[in-house]
């Protein structure tokens, strides 16, 4: 396929799989908040500060608002044009790219993008409030959901849906390892009180960020506690939003974008996400936590953008000169 | 019953259905009765909405540039079909045929000897003025000696019935995609009357249309490969591109797409450069090489001449054609006819005045109210004047730009368009229609039967084009021995 469609497919994947993520974040958040509001100052900022660092969005938000608070930090992350990660903006460019393919995608997957778009171009702060955060939020995702069923069961299974599923894995991977970037740092200080109460609340609220509180019970591996939760989340091989999974899935995909060109089956972008997954195949979570999940987590992100820049390389922005020619 | 046209007036123009009050053209009978069976407008109303409607979740649409939630418009589809007894196509067909036989001739002469400008049937000036002439392309021999490939003739019809050419469009004609969508709303909508008329079928273009791009390619080429090239989906015909692109099964590209390397044209795929043999470009002259033409084009691909002046890749329309759709250049096609044939054009022109000869620029000033005023190198309807629709003011502008740039503007009377009748709100009316037939110019001139009937849906307008409250019609041309009369009254009901 045209190297530019597959780019705007691929981006497609990862705009809409990020939406899906902050979507998921904010309404763990706004349960969070009231867990805590028992225990602590209900308007305390920091309950919706750390939201903001997940989207990397700091500077940004320090020009566009003036305070921290529930609205505002919504607004950033749901509604605001401005920031190029905000849902709306995320599910716009979305809707761009599959309008610049419309008539190489089904059309079912166009109509429930725009139906998505159209849907969030009306909506702000005041409705959010209005159905309630848990609602509002649930209907974003059921938006998003809806389309990955629809695209799911419309796209034929050719290059185009390989580069769908190789974007939204590696947004997933990705994304994850934020989420827990983020809940580390700020559960962090609650370390001392092990198997308390909150403790345990919080830590549930991470998994139920990444759907994965059901799961994590199910797959009976005992109390919750920060280990447990982490190695859930980046090693389980099952459950579909560890990091794990993310990578075994995009490493998939990825072998199937070069099933038809042998020539370059074995690529830069191939070697690294190999790399990847064996190493999160060899590594232990208690020593990870010991030598700083922080740190785990930044070289985790490098990486998956190293692969990101491969991709590009290998299938999208090749130099022509030297190119293989059919 | 009632009757749909009781109150459908001629108001003394040619009309398409009638020869006159309630006197329905032989080739409308049929028509006629089929209409005259249904209870009231109400019915055709219904199935108006029912085809637009269908327009819409098809997805056929054309871009509105200025519209930032980028909903796309239905280019307004009116259900009553435009009828071409086989007789008249005959005579149209001969007629487009020779036209474009001329045509190429004369870019073929144009490019290579230029005996038609040393012998003075057409002045030297006219083509160095002409803006879409290409020096750069004087003395190449363009692939199979065809110079033009794809013509869309626009035709007129004046008071008495006449068949005219009102201008050629040479360089990427569109509206193709109209016709055959059309087509296929009307088998839904009237399928008893299509096949009782024996219509005679559009479905074929693409299949013509591919064949010919691959009579364009190279010919060391075993398998060569095809493709469109498109500015892109906010271009306005976008949708177009994407249907043809699909319809022939070959890839749509952009610009950004295709690269040169040793003038070589590939595209880009994500596993590797595949070679492009035959490019359907739907961009202009202009925009498609920044290196050799305008060099602020983002849309192009820079190398493409070099690569198509070395044999290595073919483009359709060639580079150049413009200088024979110049509206200036029209008025000399009759002249070309004679000069390369040695026939009479077999369609007319309309009736033309250069306002760059000295005589005609006086009789020009002095008719503008009347005088329907074009510039000779838009398109689209823009840069027009409508004389008897124009204020004092407007024709006082046009004044003004026609002394000062003679060159740039031709004039013509206005025209008694043919009309036809259009369903308007909840009534009848007749309105002025226009038809551009699609001429391929392959291994043989191909005419597609019938072509894009558009309507001017403003009451009284004379301007058909889409950006101008244009509408359009399915075309028939009837089959040689089409039953144009109703059948035999008689106790089954006529097919729908």
């Amino acid at each position: 396929m045209l190297s530019r469609v597959a780019n705007l497919v691929y981006w497609m994947a990862r705009y809409l799989e990020r939406a899906e993520n902050t979507a998921r974040i904010v309404d763990v958040n706004a349960a969070l908040v009231v867990d805590l509001q028992s225990r602590r100052d209900a308007d305390d900022p920091k309950s919706w500060e750390s939201l903001i660092y997940v989207s990397g969005g700091e500077e940004l938000f320090d020009q566009l608002y003036d305070e921290v608070s529930e609205r505002t930090v919504v607004e950033f992350m749901l509604f605001e044009k401005r920031n190029p990660g905000s849902i709306f903006s995320c599910v716009s460019q979305a809707r761009e790219n599959a309008r610049c393919i419309r008539d190489q995608i089904a059309s079912e997957v166009w109509e429930q993008i725009n139906t998505f778009y159209l849907k969030l171009r009306d909506d702000d702060y005041a409705r959010y409030a209005q159905l309630g955060s848990s609602e509002y939020l649930s209907r974003v995702k059921t938006q998003s959901q809806l389309l990955y069923g629809i695209a799911e069961s419309m796209l034929p299974r050719n290059q185009a849906w390989w580069f769908f599923e190789l974007g939204r894995f590696l947004e997933r991977a990705d994304n994850v390892s934020r989420i827990l970037d983020v809940k580390y740092f700020m559960l962090l200080p609650a370390l001392d009180a092990v198997g308390s109460a909150l403790d345990i609340i919080q830590w549930a609220s991470v998994l139920r960020s990444c759907s994965g509180f059901e799961a994590f019970r199910k797959s009976r591996r005992g109390q919750l506690n920060l280990e447990r939760v982490v190695d859930y989340l980046m090693l389980d091989d099952a459950f579909p939003r560890s990091v794990y999974f993310s990578v075994r899935e995009a490493e998939h995909a990825l072998a199937q974008i070069t099933a038809d060109t042998p020539h370059i089956a074995e690529n830069a972008a191939t070697t690294l996400i190999a790399d990847l997954r064996a190493e999160l195949e060899q590594i232990v979570i208690r020593d990870v936590l010991a030598d700083g999940l922080h740190e785990y987590l930044d070289q985790l992100q490098l990486k998956v953008s190293e692969i990101h820049e491969a991709v590009q390389n290998v299938f999208i922005t090749y130099p022509t000169a030297g190119a293989h020619k059919w | 019953m009632a009757d749909l046209f009781q109150n459908y007036a001629l108001d003394g123009f040619y009309d398409e259905m009638f020869a006159a009050p309630g006197r329905p053209h032989p080739h409308y009978e049929r028509l006629s009765a089929r209409f005259t069976q249904m209870e009231n407008m109400g019915e055709l109303l219904e199935r108006q909405k029912r085809a637009d409607q269908t327009f819409l979740s098809r997805g056929v649409t054309f871009t509105v540039y200025s519209d930032d939630r980028g909903t796309e418009k239905i280019f307004p589809f009116d259900l009553i079909p435009r009828i071409i007894p086989a007789h008249e196509w005959a005579h149209l067909e001969a007629g487009l045929t020779q036209r474009m036989t001329a045509l190429n001739l004369f870019l073929a002469d144009i490019y290579g000897p230029q005996r038609i400008l040393r012998e003075g049937v057409v002045p030297r000036e006219m083509v160095g003025s002409s803006k879409n002439f290409r020096p750069e392309m004087v003395g190449f021999a363009v692939p199979r000696g065809l110079y033009v490939h794809i013509n869309g003739t626009d035709l007129v019809r004046d008071e008495h019935g006449d068949y005219r050419v009102l201008e050629d469009n040479l360089r990427t004609p569109s509206g193709v995609s109209y016709v055959l969508e059309n087509r296929q709303i009307m088998k839904r909508v009237f399928p008893g009357l299509i096949r009782d008329y024996r219509v005679r079928p559009v479905e074929l273009y693409p299949n013509d249309l591919l064949a010919l791009l691959l009579h364009l390619a190279p010919e060391h080429v075993p398998e060569p490969t095809v493709v469109l090239l498109t500015p892109g989906i906010y271009n306005s015909a976008y949708f177009e591109h994407a249907f043809l692109a699909r319809q022939m099964g070959i890839e749509i590209v952009e610009g950004s797409d295709l690269v040169v390397e040793d003038d070589r044209v590939y595209m880009r795929r994500t596993g590797g450069l595949a070679p492009v043999h035959v490019i359907y470009r739907r961009l202009d002259d202009d925009f498609l090489d920044p290196t050799v033409f305008r060099e602020d084009s983002l849309l192009g691909v820079p190398g493409l001449v070099r690569a198509y002046r070395a044999g290595n890749v073919a483009l359709c329309n060639p580079i150049g054609t413009g200088v024979a759709d110049d509206k200036a250049m029209y008025y000399y096609v009759p002249r070309m006819i004679k000069f390369y044939l040695g026939e009479e054009p077999i369609l007319p022109n309309v009736e033309t005045h250069l306002s760059s000869d000295p005589d005609d620029l006086k009789f020009i000033l002095e008719n503008l109210p009347r005088l329907v005023v074009k510039s000779v190198n838009e398109a689209g309807g823009y840069g027009m004047l409508v004389g008897p629709h124009s204020t004092r003011a407007q024709i006082e502008e046009f004044r003004v730009k026609i002394t000062a740039n003679p060159r740039n503007f031709i004039a013509q009377p206005t025209l008694g368009l043919s009309r036809c009748p259009a369903v308007c709100g909840d009534s009848i009316e007749g309105r002025h229609i226009d038809l551009r037939p699609y001429i391929l110019n392959g291994e043989t001139v191909k005419i597609m039967p019938g072509g894009l009937t558009r309507v001017a849906l403003r009451k009284g307008s004379l301007v058909v084009n889409s950006s101008q409250g244009g509408g359009s019609k399915d075309t028939w041309v009837l089959s040689a021995s089409a039953g144009t009369h109703p059948p035999a009254p008689g106790p089954e009901k006529i097919a729908v």
